[in-house]
């Protein structure tokens, strides 16, 4: 990685590491781009965004609540921020180490909250606070403008957002019981685990496996429900392409990260292999890492995730997809204030196209999910999710339910 | 009723949408002129997602119930009259954009007047929607025309939406990187030496950082001699000379140059250490811009003639250029300059936003500015010392609109763009017509860029 790139974009290039960069692209930009953009580097500073407590929008206090549901286990943090005027607005990220929470916070108090969008390169070495912080901001500034979050950002660009439920279970029929209890929480698309790796370089009887679990769940589903693959980066890439060629004829919504994106040679490979959609990005932060998918014609759908990036960072990565005449479908897998952030981003840009939402199995789980708000946010119709209406994120949460099922305060 | 009442809530559509006639259309192209087939198509047309009630219970209460256009001539023979647009709403909140194309301002009225119906009748606050649907539904995507037609409409949506949340488009748009305003550039325009002395002297008293330039010659040839290349590298020498190592100089190439006669001269200006050169070639051919850019270790900007994010992509997407250069008033208004910004900003490229015509674009353009970590500089298209034009400006808005203060156009704290405008201010300065942009032919009558 040259010392330019590192300046310029703060962020790691993890996608590229393993990849074929182009002639322009990434690590083989020739040798007079790179003193050219030194040249400029000098001229393009960081300003000075207020940090002094100056008037009413300025953010006073930041308090934080590190979550698990009680039998899944899945985990996120919330945060919430007060500004010197008293308004409050609450984000959700993924699990959260103190220490980073600790850096986030000296960064971000005493920042005015409408400074949503440019505080992110401060944050940047804390992109998983920057996350809640993001959404919190964007609460507030709603709040303060009487408006829900997508009208401040200009939308709506749609009136509902489609969702997946992500199914799991060991055995195709287990799988098709979970399917079913999602369906009738109002799911029309899921997402479906591979069937178990074993070895690496599995053939023909793997690939038949995979082809067999889609068939029993189509059986089962009917003709009007929808399927993600999920790959989880547990492929070679041999077994990711035969697979993916194989199921063409299924018309998936996509394959979802077959294998690791690291390796953006073998995903290229398993793209343009067959006519299969290909997602990948679930741990991508920056939007030079969707750049670098998109130059090498490596997927069809991006998939950042909403407890990794926040609403702003996903609305600026959705504009190279937008170019690239290719969508946005978010990753989540944290809690319903999560699901509230993503579903203002889903009416806030053009080329939205799938929501995932955890849609957990135990009652204990979801009676954590309803509680932590006090109206419902994962209300689903038809396969839509209905949006969040009101100020801010158009949700109350419930902050004796953020004591109760709390692992540790931040 | 109070502004902040039409926020949210049941939205009052009906009667209002009824203008708003589009077909939602089938496969059928709708060329069949045969009279049953026209009536099939009325009848049959469903209606649109609003008209259906789809989206009441997600829309603000306001709504546009007018859009009027404004050809603006400060002078009889202005290339450039200026095309504004006016939004009225429900609400008593008016938004103002601008939609000036040079050369073509009875082009870009028109335009605008042909996305009436996309406007009227629609919710201001859903603004990506709505450029979304002028700009797709447009079914030739965008050139300039219909590029600044879009911008004008976005520009004044973005001003009502600024108005009626009661923030600064920067503020809605979670900026400012710098509340100290943003960075911009005079041009330089002084041509002795003596006088470029004066310029630097004025510059530092004024704290103006970076000026720009253009080549000497009206017009360049596709191979040139060497007695005009050596004067545009002489005359860039010495203004490098008078205004000293401390200002930055920008050199605009205006697309008059070939790749053949540019990579000569960007070479040879190469340690006069520029801040950019812009628009070595016309926009068409990317693969020629790289030609020259290979070479070149000065930082290359483009694109102030290029429409929409999509017009950008290549550009960025390989790497190209350095800086990139959109019109607000050209590209497709705020919306659009933003997303430009962060495509550029994901792949490390700095933005210097083109703006030479009228002051609510170059507004447009600042608010937008105020919000993009990779900014670079702004540009206005007059000298340290105002013209007629900056001295009209004030007259309308009652502030400098586009005049530094330390080197910075300072950022206003008013809801929406940051001014007031009565259509009355305009009287004074009818539409003088469509006038077409400078022509230039080489030495032997042949047509030459300019």
């Amino acid at each position: 990685m040259t010392k330019i790139k590192k300046t310029i974009q703060p962020a790691s290039f993890k996608i590229n590491a393993g990849g074929t960069a182009t002639a322009y692209g990434g690590s083989a930009l020739p040798d007079v781009v790179r003193q050219r953009r030194a040249k400029l580097e000098a001229s393009v500073r960081p300003g000075d965004i207020p940090s002094s407590a100056e008037g009413d929008l300025a953010i006073k206090d930041v308090r934080g609540w590190m979550l698990r549901e009680p039998i899944s286990k899945r985990a996120y943090t919330v945060i919430k921020i007060q500004t010197a005027s008293g308004l409050t607005g609450f984000g959700e990220c993924a699990p959260l180490w103190p220490a980073e929470y600790a850096e986030a916070k000296t960064i971000i108090l005493g920042k005015p909250v409408t400074s949503f969008d440019v505080t992110a390169s401060l944050l940047a070495k804390c992109p998983t606070a920057r996350a809640a912080l993001n959404i919190a901001m964007l609460d507030v500034v709603g709040k303060l403008c009487k408006a829900p979050i997508f009208q401040v950002l200009g939308g709506p660009t749609r009136h509902r957002a489609r969702v997946l439920a992500p199914i799991m279970g060991d055995t195709d029929t287990a799988l098709i019981s979970a399917m079913n209890r999602a369906k009738s929480a109002g799911y029309m698309a899921f997402k479906v685990p591979i069937t178990p790796v074993v070895y690496r370089n599995q053939g023909q009887a793997y690939v038949q496996s995979i082809v067999k679990r889609i068939e029993a769940l189509r059986a089962a589903g009917g003709q009007d429900v929808d399927f993600v693959l999920d790959g989880s980066n547990l492929l070679t890439p041999g077994d990711a392409q035969m697979i993916s060629a194989a199921i063409e004829k299924y018309h998936l919504l996509w394959f979802d990260e077959p294998c690791l994106p690291a390796g953006l040679g073998a995903f290229k490979k398993i793209s343009g292999g067959s006519v299969t959609c290909v997602g990948a990005g679930k741990k991508i932060t920056e939007g030079s890492e969707v750049q670098d998918l998109f130059r090498e014609d490596a997927v069809d759908i991006i998939r950042p995730d909403i407890g990794l990036n926040g609403i702003s960072q996903i609305k600026k990565m959705s504009t190279i997809a937008e170019v690239n005449y290719a969508t946005v479908g978010p990753n989540h897998n944290g809690g319903p204030i999560g699901t509230a952030a993503s579903l203002h981003l889903a009416a806030s840009i053009p080329n939205f196209f799938i929501q995932e939402i955890s849609f957990p199995e135990a009652q204990e789980d979801q009676a954590m999910r309803l509680a932590l708000t006090t109206v419902p946010v994962e209300v689903i119709k038809e396969g839509f999710a209905v949006l969040p209406v009101g100020p801010g994120l158009g949700i109350n949460v419930n902050e004796q339910s953020l004591e109760k099922y709390k692992e540790v305060t931040l | 009723m109070k502004r902040r009442d039409f926020l949210y809530g049941i939205g009052a559509t009906g009667a209002l949408l009824a203008g708003n006639n589009f077909p939602e259309s089938d496969s059928d192209c709708g060329c069949d002129a045969s009279p049953l087939q026209q009536q099939q198509q009325v009848l049959s047309a469903p209606k649109t997602p609003w008209q259906r009630g789809q989206f009441d219970h997600v829309l603000s209460k306001v709504r546009i119930t007018n859009l009027k256009v404004f050809g603006v001539s400060i002078t009889p023979v202005s290339d450039r009259p200026y095309v504004f647009v006016k939004l009225e709403t429900n609400a008593g909140v008016t938004g103002w954009g601008e939609a000036t194309l040079e050369g073509k301002a009875g082009a870009a009225m028109a335009c605008v007047n042909d996305m009436k119906d996309f406007v009227i009748g629609s919710d201001p606050m859903q603004v990506e929607h709505h450029w979304q649907s002028m700009y797709v539904h447009a079914f030739y995507r965008a050139g300039p025309v219909i590029g600044s037609a879009i911008s004008g409409i976005d520009q004044a949506l973005w001003d009502i939406r600024g108005k009626i949340l009661g923030l600064p488009v920067y503020k809605l748009l979670g900026g400012p990187v710098d509340p100290r305003g943003v960075r911009g550039y005079y041009h330089a325009r002084g041509g002795t030496r003596e006088e470029l002395i004066k310029l630097r002297e004025t510059a530092e008293r004024d704290g103006v950082t970076a000026f720009k330039t253009g080549l000497p010659a009206p017009a360049y040839e596709w191979i040139d001699t060497h007695a005009k290349i050596d004067r545009a590298i002489k005359q860039l020498q010495m203004i490098r000379e008078a205004l000293g190592p401390d200002i930055d100089i920008a050199c605009d190439f205006h697309a008059k140059t070939s790749p053949s006669v540019a990579s000569i001269i960007v070479k040879e200006i190469e340690p006069l250490n520029l801040l950019f050169v812009e628009e070595l070639t016309p926009p068409e051919n990317n693969k020629a811009l790289a030609r020259i850019a290979k070479r070149s270790t000065t930082p290359i900007a483009t694109g102030e003639r290029l429409v929409a994010s999509y017009g950008f992509r290549e550009l960025i997407e390989q790497g190209i250029v350095d800086i990139l250069q959109p019109d607000a008033s050209h590209c497709g208004g705020i919306t659009a300059l933003w997303k430009i910004g962060a495509m550029a900003a994901a792949s490390g490229l700095s933005m210097a936003p083109h703006n030479c015509e009228g002051p609510i674009g170059g507004l447009a353009a600042i608010n937008t500015d105020a919000c993009m970590p990779n900014f670079l500089v702004q540009e206005v298209c007059s000298g340290v010392e105002p013209g007629l034009n900056e001295k009209v400006w004030e007259e309308w808005l009652g502030f400098p609109a586009q005049r530094m203060v330390n080197g910075r156009f300072p950022l206003s704290e008013k809801p929406g763009l940051g001014f007031d405008l009565s259509e009355d201010a305009f009287k004074k300065y009818p539409f003088g017509g469509t006038v077409p942009m400078g022509r230039v032919f080489a030495s032997d009558g042949s047509v030459c860029e300019w």
